[in-house]
């Protein structure tokens, strides 16, 4: 299967270890990526115009015939949304008049769907089974909203993934809360704040790791989760994966080529107890 | 005092004559993660603008307290999208030229999506604080945590489409 891929700008900078692994984990799985040509900022949530936001969109999605994955929710999300505007004909008219190439319908995946799709039920490629390890699946907000293919508040596809990988998803009432990270940088408190939320309850479920399908969900939960400890007087130490690190483990894949030493909290612990078990 | 008409006609054009059909129920303001910070709260922004109030709509926090995190808008049940509404009125306080932090970042941020193409992080961070200092300390802490991870980039990507971004942004906002 050949898929365009749209890496974001955060996979230069605080999400390398998501695109680094996105490449493994499809690598691994015979899934061909293309780049997409000179692909440009999706606007997060920081364009305000939903006209501007769509046609940024446009132009990155114009860029291609294939279907296009991206691991990044945010990214998912408002490609998805402006192909939603872009079926009104006067919205597609507007963007059009200033697109270089013309958009004319897109097919937008996340890569925690390409890789559910792609492996089977016990599939052979699972060379390390995450057997008994708890992970918490954390949605966020943007993978289920605008609503799609997953129920906005209920969707299941991540325990699915978790459960194929061999691992136990706990119950993880905040899955689909939203992580603060948008208004991070001008309301740093109250970010802060709902990230701790999210952190406690994830120990309280009993997670060992929480998996992520989101770079700024990651931000929030794993490179902030000292700081959070320390403010709050309080350990939570679980270490924070992004879904494609996670698949990449039980594929077999090094902790290099998933960008693991770049996590805040290491999660080296838990993958070399997965390796012990195997000798077991 | 008869409402601006002009204010809420543009607020209906950007977010969807829909907004005209709110029960003022209160799913929004429940749905909210930071409803607990917002004074006003999403409903009742939603009934300024219904009431034309455009300098109560406009004049607030609760337009920069929004996440985007769309609960509000996967559970009206009209068919609203409040975030919608909030995004229309940050556009407005924008344009309107209004100074406040937030109102700063989103503009920084958009300098560079016409710059650039791209966002580079650290730039973004550099030049907001540079503006508004208060949020060093936060912003020290993150980058002193993802520097040794390599997760700095110091060179800025642009890609060569900046031409045709520049003209998405100004074309479209108009």
């Amino acid at each position: 299967m050949k898929l365009a891929y749209y890496p974001g700008c955060v996979s230069k900078s605080t999400g390398k270890e998501m695109d680094a692994s996105t490449r493994a984990v499809c690598g691994a799985l015979g899934i061909e990526l293309e780049e997409l040509d000179d692909w440009n900022c999706c606007g997060a949530t920081h364009v305000s115009n939903e006209l501007v936001a769509a046609g940024l969109a446009a132009r990155n999605m114009a860029q291609t015939d294939l279907p296009i994955m991206t691991a990044c929710s945010i990214c998912y999300s408002n490609l998805r949304a402006a192909a939603q505007r872009l079926e009104e004909h006067e919205t597609l008219e507007k963007v059009n008049a200033v697109l270089d190439k013309k958009y004319s319908g897109a097919r937008i995946r996340h890569a925690l769907d390409v890789i559910l799709e792609a492996l089977a039920e016990n599939d052979e490629r699972i060379v390390v089974p995450l057997k008994e390890l708890k992970v918490a699946p954390y949605y966020g907000c943007l993978l289920t909203r605008p609503a799609g293919l997953y129920s906005p508040e209920f969707p299941i596809i991540l325990e699915k993934l978790i459960k194929r990988l061999q691992a136990e998803p706990v119950d993880f009432r905040l899955m689909t809360i939203c992580c603060g990270g948008p208004i991070f940088m001008p309301q740093e408190k109250a970010a802060e704040d709902i990230a701790f939320k999210i952190l406690s309850e994830a120990k309280r479920a009993g997670a060992e790791v929480i998996v992520t399908v989101c770079p700024l969900c990651h931000l929030m939960l794993d490179a902030k989760q000292q700081v959070l400890e320390q403010k709050h007087g309080v350990r939570i130490g679980i270490p924070v994966l992004y879904v494609t690190q996670l698949a990449g483990i039980a594929l077999g894949l090094g902790p290099e080529e998933l960008g693991l030493d770049m996590n805040s909290v290491s999660p080296m612990v838990v993958v070399e107890r997965m390796y012990a078990r195997l000798s077991e | 005092m008869a409402g601006d008409e002009r204010f809420k006609q543009e607020v209906l054009r950007l977010a969807g004559a829909e907004v005209l059909t709110c029960i003022q129920c209160g799913t929004c303001s429940a749905s909210c993660p930071t409803a607990f910070l917002m004074n006003p709260s999403i409903r009742r922004l939603i009934k300024f603008c219904l009431e034309g109030k455009k300098e109560e709509a406009l004049h607030n926090e609760t337009l920069w307290l929004c996440t985007s995190c769309l609960l509000c808008t996967v559970r009206c049940p009209r068919g609203i999208r409040p975030k919608a509404v909030v995004s229309a009125l940050k556009d407005m306080a924008e344009r309107e030229g209004l100074r406040s932090k937030d109102a700063a970042y989103e503009q920084f941020f958009l300098k560079q999506i016409k710059d650039y193409g791209r966002i580079a992080e650290l730039a973004l961070t550099a030049e907001f604080l540079l503006v508004f200092p208060q949020g060093a300390v936060q912003s020290m802490q993150m980058g002193l945590e993802l520097l040794p991870k390599g997760k700095i980039d110091l060179k800025i990507e642009k890609i060569k489409g900046r031409d045709e971004v520049k003209r998405i942004v100004e074309e479209l906002s108009k």
